[in-house]
């Protein structure tokens, strides 16, 4: 008897697990599948997003969705990515056929990786032209793909910058290097401020923090704009930041006793120590961090003492040529997993948040600034009108250079390297140009 | 009579059976997540794999093996998990063997309270071990420097994860406080289930500790040290999680191992049939040296 029941458990056990796989098998070769509705449209989707400003937060984004759905009667199941291992969440996913249906990001990911891999779905049908003469001619641009389609309808975009703390620099007597008006300065004034921050506080004023990618827009601002070198050509089909300016920049940073190369932060662990007062200034940052320092929820443009924060642009040379930051821009993408009715209902959720009534809540969300011109999402924001003075500034978005993925590592290897070394030219020129070499084999 | 053997034959095949049923959906995870993917692993490492679409993967034989070794952050990345290995596999057993020999005979709530400090690593989420001595080394405010520079032996912050020179070691002792908790317990238990008589008997007969020791307990244990420098080996071959969590590999490449270059190979550069050479690679190495463990641990 007792062997009877065992073998029968065991059976029970192993068509529990036959059940389960068959039941899994039938929802996905459902074609359209049971999400789809009997007239063949899509009544649910998928969305992956980064933390875009308040797009990584679950509230704002469901009252955002929760429009969606009242309005069109497709559900949306949303997934929240961090940048520490979104990547690798996505890459899996799509590598094993299980994307997401819609993906929000930035051109680098969606055009230059997945885009460039065959993995999007070309978005030039839902781009009139009435709606190319309306979005931000930059921003628009950076979202083709070298052959002419377009994976990403950009939502949102801003200008990366510097944030210092003007308290600090008012104890050290540097605030007179600041031009507060127009949130500029000069490479020599940079260096002056530092020695100043540097005298009067003793240690690293500034991080250049290379521990990982995670903010590393930041560095590569700072060390092109410091003498006017290039990260790309301007056509974005080759790497050329092994220039002699570049090298002048790391050597000046190097040389600098209030500037450290730092391997063990990133980008974010940069703000924090920022935030906390121990670095005087951040090369990471942004509008979204000038409205929320650090996301702790402690006053717009406050440390987490109470010093007044400034957004300064990347200090380059006078009379050269202009300061040129890097760009940051956001917008939706549709992941091609074979199903048109999802890619249809992806399509209806990419117009509602980009291109309807909608669209100011969908960028008041995110923190940013509009790519539609005609979006006015700010004009009641005293922080973003001053804001705005940035945005000229914007320089080129090379990011949608082939090789993307791997110039990033190589961008923070390099600064490691440059780091370590003894601060000899030749020891700064050899890891620039072999980092330099490395990406240029990747694109 | 006659009929006796096949009857038992008969038994034994219905309890065969019974026991292969039992085992079944073990049997089932254990091809679909283990087998398969190890098949799959050894199968991708001949092509020229990545995650593009549109290009199909290309064989290339050995291609990625023969890259491998002219791959200067990959021998790096060998080397640094070999020092990983041969630091932590002997400090781990002769740590937990030493903490283990003081503890077995103490009253059971000590010992069980020792148990539950060197366990608590253990048990505790790689995330927030890594945040604890992220704080403990930080270059600006950390309270190791804090009590280095109070105790008059630095002069000045040193950033231990961001200085080639200390980075890996700073790993190696994470790494030891993580994985000496299980050791300590096995050896509790195997040190406490030694036969009380044979002990005694080589006291009678004049044996000192020490020699009861190495003549008596160390014999009876052995099983248990083999297990322990098997896991071991693998777990220090296989240190992955402080790596991405704390140096992400740096500084310059100091604390890159062999399973976080997998993980950068395939995810990073998007490199998956070399990844997968690599994967295979390192599966050699730790069978190779567990084999020579359990050689060596027979020859005794």
């Amino acid at each position: 008897m007792k062997k009877f029941l065992a073998i029968a458990l065991a059976l029970v056990m192993v068509l529990g697990l036959a059940a389960c796989g068959g039941t899994v098998t039938s929802t996905e070769d459902a074609a359209p599948s049971a999400n789809d509705a009997a007239d063949g449209a899509a009544t649910s989707i998928t969305l992956w997003t980064y933390p875009i400003g308040g797009w990584g937060d679950e509230a704002t984004v469901k009252s955002l969705t929760d429009a969606f759905t009242a309005e069109t009667g497709i559900a949306v199941t949303v997934e929240y990515l961090t940048y520490a291992d979104g990547d690798d969440k996505v890459n899996t996913a799509l590598t094993a056929g299980q994307g997401p249906d819609l993906i929000m990001e930035g051109p680098e990911r969606l055009v230059a990786n997945w885009g460039a891999t065959g993995y999007m779905v070309d978005l030039s049908d839902i781009i009139s032209p009435d709606d190319i003469s309306e979005l931000n001619v930059a921003a628009m641009e950076a979202c083709y793909a070298p052959t002419g389609e377009v994976y990403e309808y950009p939502l949102v975009m801003t200008a990366h910058c510097m944030g210092v703390n003007l308290d600090a620099f008012k104890e050290a007597g540097a605030d007179q290097y600041l031009d507060l008006e127009n949130h500029t300065w000069t490479t020599e004034q940079f260096i002056a401020a530092v020695n100043a921050l540097e005298e009067h506080f003793g240690g690293a004023v500034g991080a250049v923090f290379c521990g990982g990618q995670g903010g590393d827009q930041g560095t590569r601002a700072l060390v092109n704009n410091l003498y006017e070198g290039a990260f790309t050509d301007p056509d974005h089909t080759e790497y050329t930041w092994d220039s002699e300016e570049n090298i002048k920049a790391l050597k000046t940073l190097y040389d600098l006793k209030g500037i450290e190369f730092n391997p063990a932060i990133a980008g974010g662990d940069e703000i924090a120590l920022f935030y906390n007062e121990t670095l005087k200034m951040a090369f990471c940052w942004n509008i979204a961090q000038q409205l929320n320092p650090n996301s702790a929820d402690t006053g717009a443009g406050k440390t987490i003492n109470g010093s007044e924060i400034v957004f300064m642009a990347f200090p380059c040379e006078d009379n050269i040529r202009p300061v040129q930051l890097q760009g940051g821009i956001w917008g939706f993408g549709i992941f091609d997993n074979g199903n048109q009715a999802k890619i249809d209902a992806a399509k209806q959720f990419i117009q509602f948040m980009c291109d309807s009534e909608h669209t100011i809540d969908a960028v008041r969300a995110a923190n940013f600034f509009p790519v539609r011109t005609t979006v006015n999402a700010w004009s009641d924001n005293e922080i973003m009108q001053e804001y705005n003075k940035l945005m000229p500034m914007l320089g080129d978005y090379y990011q949608v250079t082939p090789g993307w993925a791997q110039a990033r590592t190589a961008w923070w290897n390099m600064l490691q390297q440059v780091g370590q070394s003894d601060g000899s030219e030749a020891a700064i020129k050899a890891a620039v140009e072999q980092f330099c070499a490395e990406a240029n084999a990747g694109a | 009579m006659a009929n006796q053997p096949s009857m038992s034959r008969a038994l034994a095949r219905r309890e065969n059976i019974a026991g292969y049923l039992f085992m079944l959906p073990s049997l089932v995870f254990f091809i679909g997540f283990v087998v398969i993917p190890m098949a799959l692993c050894v199968y991708t490492s001949f092509f020229d794999a990545g995650m593009d679409r549109n290009t199909p993967d290309v064989f290339v034989g050995f291609a990625n093996y023969a890259e491998l070794w002219k791959d200067a952050v990959f021998l790096k990345a060998l080397k640094n998990t070999f020092i990983i290995v041969f630091v932590s596999v002997p400090v781990v057993c002769v740590f937990s063997l030493w903490v283990a020999s003081a503890i077995y005979r103490m009253k059971e709530s000590i010992m069980s309270l020792f148990r539950i400090i060197f366990y608590l690593p253990v048990v505790t989420g790689s995330v927030a071990v890594t945040v604890v001595w992220k704080w403990i080394y930080n270059n600006y405010y950390g309270v190791l420097n804090y009590v280095l520079k109070g105790a008059g032996v630095i002069d000045r912050n040193i950033n231990w994860l961001g200085d080639q020179r200390f980075a890996l070691w700073g790993i190696i002792i994470i790494l030891l406080t993580t994985s000496v908790g299980q050791p300590i317990v096995l050896y509790v238990s195997a040190l406490g289930n030694v036969d009380a008589t044979l002990v005694e008997a080589a006291e009678v007969d004049g044996a000192t500790d020490m020699q009861t020791f190495w003549k008596v307990r160390w014999p009876l244990i052995m099983p248990t040290t083999l297990y322990i420098l098997v896991i071991t080996t693998i777990n220090s071959f296989q240190c992955f999680a402080l790596i991405q969590l704390l140096t992400s590999g740096g500084p310059n490449y100091a604390t890159e191992t062999v399973m976080y270059y997998i993980y950068y190979a395939a995810f990073k550069l998007y490199r998956f049939g070399y990844g997968n050479a690599m994967g295979v690679i390192l599966a050699i190495f730790i069978g190779l040296l567990s084999a020579l463990q359990f050689r060596l641990a027979k020859e005794k």
